[in-house]
């Protein structure tokens, strides 16, 4: 087989598959213009014959729309902030001590990784339940979002920290800075780009966090956009397309976000693998 | 007399390692003082002890008089140019000029007519507004230096400054670092794993290994009269040559284990037949015909010349290095005379390594 017809099939495969991938997310959208009975039609339409456009602004009104994509944002920016603060600082430090501690808190926060929500989400509410946090559910289920997605953001981070040379920060303390004022003058410009891009990761993460939220956020109110979608599921009846057209707006604007960023996001993650 | 730097009984430990040990040095104003010794010597521990950098186990350690062992960097008011320059990538090289400045509070204006003397200084007058990774490695050495003399410190320090730059500016910088030197009036110390540097550029020449100082003094006198037997082979290019030798019947001169065993007379006093060894420096080494009286016969297993001057490498245990002028018709295989200056022998304690001198 020649070369240029190994890359035909290469490009044929990597066709199918993202075509494979992306069925759903082009499959919600249109469902979300169908009219009810066109969604259960055999053979199945793959193109909505009067797309129905009525079906997002109904929703809007019906659903709450706003309501529930406020509570998101409110969610997804107090993770952003709780997990920015805190795990930069603690991804700097694991990122410029080396002892047998460090290994061992790099250890667990990699193992924390890998507990599912699910899991944790009983003994989080027994705790919350005990010293009172959840008469602020929304700050509880930020806090609980923010251990999730901690391990991950740390770990990002310091690879970011550890491309920046020491001497970088040893010449900022004889120039006449404090290590403060070396972290935040040097060390951080630095890896701006770094810590802004698992910012952004973590920012959707907390944007589309179902489990923590559903069990800790009981006012219907207070909830995010995860849930409120779920409001269509009802024992008897399947509200499909609205609920689509729920997904649909909910998802767009993560969508954009990662589309235009993707170069950047590409390049922030194996920042520190390749040197 | 008040230092500007000075190092009294400086130990540091880093867990069971001992790095600096009993570390005493002390730096007049205006002097000029090289760290020199083999990597993992603790040269540089040294000198990021004196920057604030790494802190001492116990000791004390002043500048200008003040016991400064607890401060901070900051607080200290040396500047320090680093290997690798640690030129701040985020800022132009005004800013990365004129950052301490900054942090010292100084105005805006003041710090820009600063950058623009300092510039004019390093000749890096139209580079102002360049970021570091525009310029090369030449005009970052220079940058670096800048933003130490931009600061008017009370001590400069420098770590190997110049191992990244080719043969041919490392030279002309050395030259140019000494003059900048003499020219501020400044306090220097200066780290390098180059003798050569060390020995050109320096006043004061401390030789350390393994977190000991070996032995310090003006480089013509660690040439000439070195401790031991370390110094004696880490100062002076090539390397001395070391010779086993052992003390004639009279108790005054040696006897070379070489063939021809030539007898040199010495400056010391030793029972006859103690062992020594005898430490000759190729330049002070002269070939003539073999078999004279008095010359010891070698044969040369290879020649490198450099145009200048040229190496031959004697065959046998120990090898020998002997360096002639660059027009010599020796040739490998050839059977050669050496003669050896008695006055420029040394001498040196087989066990301790240690120098033997007259009424020692």
């Amino acid at each position: 087989m020649t070369r240029v017809n190994a890359n035909r099939v290469m490009l044929v495969i990597a066709i199918v598959l993202a075509a494979l991938y992306l069925f759903p997310l082009y499959w919600m959208y249109v469902t979300s213009l169908k009219t009810n009975s066109s969604i259960f039609a055999v053979p199945p339409e793959f193109l909505p014959g009067e797309p129905q456009w009525e079906n997002y602004a109904t929703i809007w009104d019906v659903a709450n729309i706003p309501r529930f994509i406020w509570n998101s944002l409110v969610i997804a920016t107090g993770v952003t902030v709780i997990t920015g603060i805190v795990g930069a600082g603690a991804a700097y430090v694991l990122a410029r001590y080396r002892n047998g501690w460090i290994d061992a808190a790099l250890f667990t926060v990699l193992m924390l990784q890998v507990l599912p929500p699910s899991l944790m989400v009983t003994p989080i509410f027994v705790g919350f339940a005990w010293i009172g946090l959840l008469d602020f559910p929304r700050f509880a289920a930020i806090l609980a979002i923010s251990a999730k997605t901690m391990p991950f953001f740390v770990i990002l981070c310091r690879a970011a920290f550890m491309t920046i040379p020491r001497e970088l920060e040893e010449a900022a303390l004889v120039d006449g800075n404090s290590r403060a004022g070396a972290f935040f003058m040097i060390v951080l410009p630095l890896a701006r780009n770094g810590i802004l891009i698992s910012a952004l990761l973590v920012f959707m993460q907390g944007f589309g966090e179902y489990v923590y939220s559903a069990s800790i956020i009981a006012d219907n109110r207070l909830q995010p956009a995860s849930i409120g979608m779920t409001n269509f599921l009802q024992p008897n009846v399947v509200n499909w397309n609205a609920i689509m057209a729920f997904a649909a707006t909910y998802v767009t604007p993560i969508l954009a976000a990662f589309v235009l960023l993707q170069r950047q996001i590409v390049n922030g993650l194996t920042a520190g693998a390749l040197k | 007399m008040t230092h500007q730097i000075e190092l009294e009984n400086v130990e540091k430990h880093y867990g069971s390692f001992h790095a600096l040990k009993t570390v005493n040095l002390a730096i007049p104003k205006g002097q000029f003082v090289a760290l020199v010794g083999p990597s993992g010597c603790g040269k540089s521990t040294l000198l990021r002890s004196i920057a604030g950098l790494e802190r001492i186990t116990s000791g004390d350690l002043r500048i200008e008089g003040e016991r400064v062992n607890d401060l901070p960097p900051r607080k200290r008011d040396l500047a320090m140019v680093f290997q690798s320059y640690a030129l701040y990538p985020h800022m132009s090289v005004q800013d990365n000029l004129t950052y301490a400045l900054r942090l010292k509070g100084v105005s805006k204006a003041e710090r820009a007519k600063k950058a623009e003397e300092v510039a004019a200084i390093i000749g890096l007058e139209n580079l102002l507004d360049r970021r570091p990774k525009a310029l090369s490695g030449g005009q970052r050495q220079r940058v670096a230096m800048g933003r130490a003399i931009i600061r008017n410190p009370r001590a400069f320090l420098f770590d190997e400054p110049l191992s990244n730059l080719d043969a041919g500016l490392r030279v002309r910088m050395r030259k140019e670092v000494r003059a900048l030197h003499d020219r501020l009036g400044a306090t220097s110390v200066y780290v390098t794993h180059d003798q050569i540097e060390a020995m050109t550029m320096a006043d004061h020449v401390v030789v350390m290994r393994l977190g000991v100082i070996e032995q310090q003094g003006a480089p013509l006198e660690l040439y000439e009269r070195p401790a031991n037997r370390f110094v004696a082979g880490f100062i002076g290019s090539p390397a001395m040559n070391f010779v086993p030798g052992t003390m004639a019947d009279d108790g005054a001169s040696v006897v070379l284990d070489l063939e021809g065993a030539p007898t040199l007379p010495t400056a010391i006093k030793a029972e006859p037949g103690r062992r020594v060894d005898v430490g000759l420096r190729p330049e002070h080494l002269t070939i003539g015909a073999p078999g004279r009286a008095g010359s010891a016969t070698v044969e040369i297993a290879a020649v490198e010349s450099t145009g200048s001057s040229c190496f031959l490498f004697a065959d046998g245990d120990p090898e020998l290095i002997i360096t002639t002028d660059g027009s010599t018709n020796v040739k490998a295989g050839d059977q050669v005379g050496l003669t050896i200056t008695p006055e420029r022998i040394h001498l040196f304690d087989p066990e301790s390594e240690m120098a033997l001198r007259s009424g020692e």
